[in-house]
């Protein structure tokens, strides 16, 4: 590769100005001639019942009142407001089970919050005064917090098609005897010299995006619904807001808003259907919602919480025999991707360690809870929590270092990756850890740390991950991209790659220079807009810089190649001997003064004539264009990991969080900047997935830390001293040879805290988040008990 | 529901407004003087999205009454850059690319600047500290704080410049 202009460089994000200047539009900032309110209508009383009766009549007769809506006043078709069922085919979605089971309001509330009707009125107050009058009358039914609780042989059963309140279990059609694996696990045991088992329970925790989620839709008058909003996945959104209102999607519009943040809550549907319902009802009239931050956590999607029981055992030299593992999740309320996240949390276990047998079983169970869904991730944290923490207790019982275990261990170029039958193509985890190590002084620190006294104790603690850089091959992968090149050799991108604020944005528009050779300003990215925009499946999986990222260099480095080739007739030279600088002039290597500019050339593309005398053209004719329908046949998965040291108070059971040390091979930085932000954000939400974040509940399924109070995230000055290492070992596959970063910096952060905290105490934690209450509990059993 | 006449500064500027007796300034900010700059995300003083400079102190403007604020002197994000030229924490926070989602950063922006004007050279620790109570999912605060800490070195230049 030649010398890089943009790509490896901070350049400046595109959005950021706009951002910090407070002018950047967000939904909730957007106002419309016309535009009424709407207020959704949950049940705050139940987390499971029948709706008997729904009564307007009060709510009718408040001022500003234009309409209320109840179930039957709405479309009666289901959807499932997850996409994951748009990306596999009919064949795997039936062996999955996926199901579409939702209303837009339902008569039969599944979890505390459920949306059961609406109101529209002129303002957004009078909206909610309204929804206030309006009187409900229900038949409570009994609550199940657990899968344990709903798969009870005499509970209510959620929907007819899952017998027992089992939404899912992995496919025999898929996975011979629902496990997957290999080898034999049950004999392997016996050959082991030591088995470390348990039981651990990984929390429900929220995604917390700063932007609460806010809608517009209108119903105009060429018969289109146009929606705004800050979803993830503008363009599946787009499908399925088509088939569920039935409309052909030339005639719906959704037009992404500056996305607020995303980490998962927004991957497919929320309040989507529900605004667009709004919108149908009153033709004309744009309908606003504005969702309350309170309602933030009982509608949109959390993580899945599990019951995560995991067995492993070792040759007395280390050598891993075998892994076995069942995890079952809470679905709350709805099926969404019952399917895929539970799978996913058993491939990012096979993808791991070099073990001859292992076996997996992945499970689903309906619970009076609100839904659960995607969280950055996507049940890797949950792995990393478990395997992570038995593999330490495995080292520490063979008097075997840890982090030589880890090396000698883990999966690398060749071994079949987490998708279990393609290899992984790079991996530069050793460097990772050595690089990590040094970083942080484990080699001494956990000399040192070893058998503490005094109340306070210090510990460190490593972690390893694999993450993926896209779906491919698994689900479906998608991207395209057109570039057109205007009239004064500036390019515009039309694409519908999506940033939630991870800066894909400007990577892309990166990406997109580079290949082109052009200046970055003279680059544009045409997004957020599904008239304009092609298709791609939005921001999941951390694919946008990896697939949309080849996307966008193939779509231009096809505008480049046909730039040179009428460059080249121009010059009557061949194509291989041309070369552009960054004034966008072409020449002769070799001769620098036969050349022609860019602009010569696609101007005379638009702005063709002929001369009337001659005939001739004045140029070759047409705008110079490019488009590219790309479907990666690879994965690139990154290889990370993290030490954390800790100091745990054994008085008061308070953790304080010293330094954290990540490393991330991710293949090339294409902005070096945006990648260790990813690894920053992604660690605050990693420690406190571990530390202090979960969403709990009284024994009627009410949520009961629904405010930034009671859910405590980590501050300013919670967070550790943080060193974030980008170790560059360009990847075959990748764009520049990059690989993806988003999700992955969650990841390891929660093993590395356990294990620091396991080191400090000589305590494992089964159970996330590991608060000051239980390590009291347990300091103090263990006294007890000594 | 009670209205009261109030007179708001905001950036400069002079409003005369009748505003409802219950109206948070934040509601009164971005719904009567369209300016959405100040964010709303929590609306009970949990979050910071919505701080304002009232007088130069840092306020939650969803737990403030605009009654409360009439005549007094109210700065937001959108009002920061004078003469065009952007103030020098948006500068910082640009140059240590401190920015994701961005649905923090107006509320972020403010609170460093009613920081750097009551202490302009601050230690890591007083940054973190101040910064408690304004959330950032986004960030892991890291290069937030490195923006004020940079922030406070080009404003002490400034000065220097300014003097001499
Ligand atoms: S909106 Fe005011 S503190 Fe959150
Ligand atoms: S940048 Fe997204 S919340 Fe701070």
């Amino acid at each position: 590769m030649g010398e890089l202009n943009v790509v490896g460089k901070n350049v400046e994000r595109v959005d950021i100005r706009a951002k910090v200047t407070g002018r950047a539009v967000y939904a909730a900032d957007m106002d419309m001639p016309g535009m009424l309110h709407g207020k959704i209508i949950r049940c705050l009383e139940y987390a499971h019942a029948k709706v008997k009766s729904l009564d307007f009549s009060e709510a009718e007769k408040m001022p500003g009142v234009v309409k209320c809506l109840g179930p039957d006043d709405v479309t009666s078709k289901t959807y499932n407001q997850s996409v994951i069922d748009l990306m596999a085919s009919e064949q795997e979605a039936e062996w999955m089970g996926d199901i579409e089971e939702q209303n837009i309001f339902t008569k039969h509330v599944k979890f505390y919050g459920d949306g059961i009707g609406a109101i529209i009125a002129e303002s957004e107050e009078q909206a909610e005064r309204a929804a206030a009058k309006v009187k409900v009358e229900y038949e409570p039914l009994p609550v199940y917090l657990t899968p344990e609780q709903s798969s009870a042989p005499d509970a209510v059963q959620f929907v007819p098609e899952k017998p027992g309140n089992r939404a899912f279990q992995l496919p025999a059609e898929m996975f011979p005897n629902n496990c997957l694996g290999w080898g034999d696990v049950d004999e392997a045991f016996k050959e082991a010299d030591l088995i470390v088992e348990d039981r651990f329970y990984t929390p429900k925790q929220k995604q917390c995006q700063m932007e609460p989620n806010n809608y517009i839709a209108l119903y105009d008058d060429e018969g289109r619904l146009n929606c705004w909003a800050s979803c993830q996945m503008p363009k599946l959104a787009h499908v399925k807001l088509a088939r569920l209102f039935e409309m052909p999607m030339s005639r719906v519009k959704f037009n992404q808003t500056v996305v607020g943040g995303g980490f998962g809550a927004r991957l497919g549907l929320v309040m989507e259907p529900e605004v667009c319902a709004l919108a149908l009802a009153v033709p004309g009239r744009p309908v606003k919602i504005q969702q309350p931050r309170e309602e933030d956590w009982l509608s949109s999607p959390s993580r899945h919480p599990s019951d995560y029981w995991m067995k492993m055992g070792f040759k007395k030299d280390g050598t891993p025999v075998a892994i076995d593992a069942i995890s079952k999740n809470f679905k709350g309320g709805y099926y969404l991707d019952g399917s895929a996240l539970a799978s996913t949390t058993g491939f990012w276990l096979q993808g791991m360690y070099k073990v001859e047998n292992l076996r997996y079983r992945g499970e689903s169970y309906f619970t009076n809870q609100p839904v659960c869904g995607a969280y950055r991730g996507y049940g890797n944290p949950q792995t990393n929590f478990v395997l992570e923490q038995i593999v330490e207790r495995g080292c520490k019982e063979l008097n075997i270092d840890p982090l030589e275990w880890r090396k000698k261990w883990h999966k690398t170029v060749g071994d079949n990756s987490w998708i279990g039958f393609t290899q992984y193509s790079s991996c530069a985890l050793d460097e990772c850890l050595e690089k990590g190590a040094e970083a942080i002084g484990w080699k001494d620190k956990r000399a040192k740390y070893e058998n503490q006294t005094g109340v306070k104790r210090r510990g460190i603690g490593l972690s390893v991950g694999q993450h993926t850089s896209g779906a491919a091959p698994m689900i479906l992968e998608h991207t395209t991209c057109t570039v057109r090149l205007n009239e004064d050799a500036s390019a515009e991108l039309l694409l519908a790659c999506s940033d939630l604020g991870q800066g894909s944005h400007t990577t892309l528009r990166q990406i997109a220079a580079e290949s082109l050779g052009f200046p970055i300003e003279d680059v544009h990215l045409n997004v957020g807009d599904s008239d304009a925009n092609g298709f791609d499946i939005g921001a999941h999986a951390s694919r946008t810089l990896y697939v949309g990222g080849n996307a966008v260099k193939q779509a231009c480095e096809d505008a480049k190649r046909q730039l040179f080739e009428r460059a080249a007739k121009k010059l009557e030279a061949n194509v291989e001997d041309l070369d552009m600088n960054l004034d966008k002039e072409i020449f002769v290597k070799g001769s620098p003064s036969k050349s022609i500019t860019a602009k010569d050339i696609c101007e005379v593309g638009i702005y063709n004539f002929t001369n009337p005398m001659t005939g001739e053209a004045n140029g070759e004719a047409g705008q110079i264009q490019s488009y590219v329908s790309y479907m990666p046949d690879h994965n690139s998965p990154p290889f990370f990991c993290t030490f954390v040291e800790v100091e745990v108070d054994m008085e008061t059971g308070e953790v304080k969080l010293l330094e954290l040390v990540s490393a991330h091979d991710i293949g090339r930085a294409i902005h070096p900047a945006i990648c260790e932000g990813q690894m920053e954000g992604g660690a605050q939400q990693g420690l406190g997935m571990a530390l202090t974040e979960e969403m709990y509940f009284d024994e009627n399924g009410k949520v009961k830390n629904n405010s930034f109070t009671d859910y405590k995230m980590l501050g300013a000055s919670d967070m550790p001293k943080m060193t974030n290492i980008l170790v560059e070992n360009p990847d075959p596959h990748g764009p520049f040879g990059a690989k993806s970063v988003g999700e992955a910096g969650l990841v390891t952060p929660v093993g590395a805290v356990a294990n620091a905290i396991y080191q400090a105490t000589g305590i494992q934690f089964t159970e996330g988040p590991i608060t000051p209450e239980k390590i009291l509990k347990a300091i103090k059993e263990k006294e007890v008990a000594a | 529901m009670n209205k009261l006449s109030v007179n708001l500064r905001v950036n400069g500027r002079g409003y005369d407004l009748e505003v409802a007796s219950n109206k948070t300034l934040l509601e009164v900010l971005r719904d009567q003087l369209n300016l959405p700059d100040t964010k709303y995300g929590c609306g009970t003083g949990e979050c910071g999205a919505c701080t304002v400079l009232i007088d130069g102190e840092v306020v939650n403007s969803c737990l403030t009454l605009a009654a409360a604020a009439d005549g007094r002197e109210i700065r937001t994000a959108v009002g920061l850059e004078k003469n065009g030229q952007l103030h020098p924490v948006q500068q910082a926070f640009i140059e240590e690319t401190a920015v994701q989602c961005g649905y923090c950063i107006p509320g972020m922006v403010v609170k460093s600047v009613g920081l750097l004007e009551k202490n302009p050279d601050p230690s890591e620790e007083e940054i973190r500290h101040w910064l408690e109570g304004n959330i950032c999912r986004c960030t892991g605060y890291e290069k937030i704080v490195d923006a004020v800490k940079s922030a406070s070195k080009k404003m002490a230049s400034a000065e220097v410049k300014a003097v001499g």
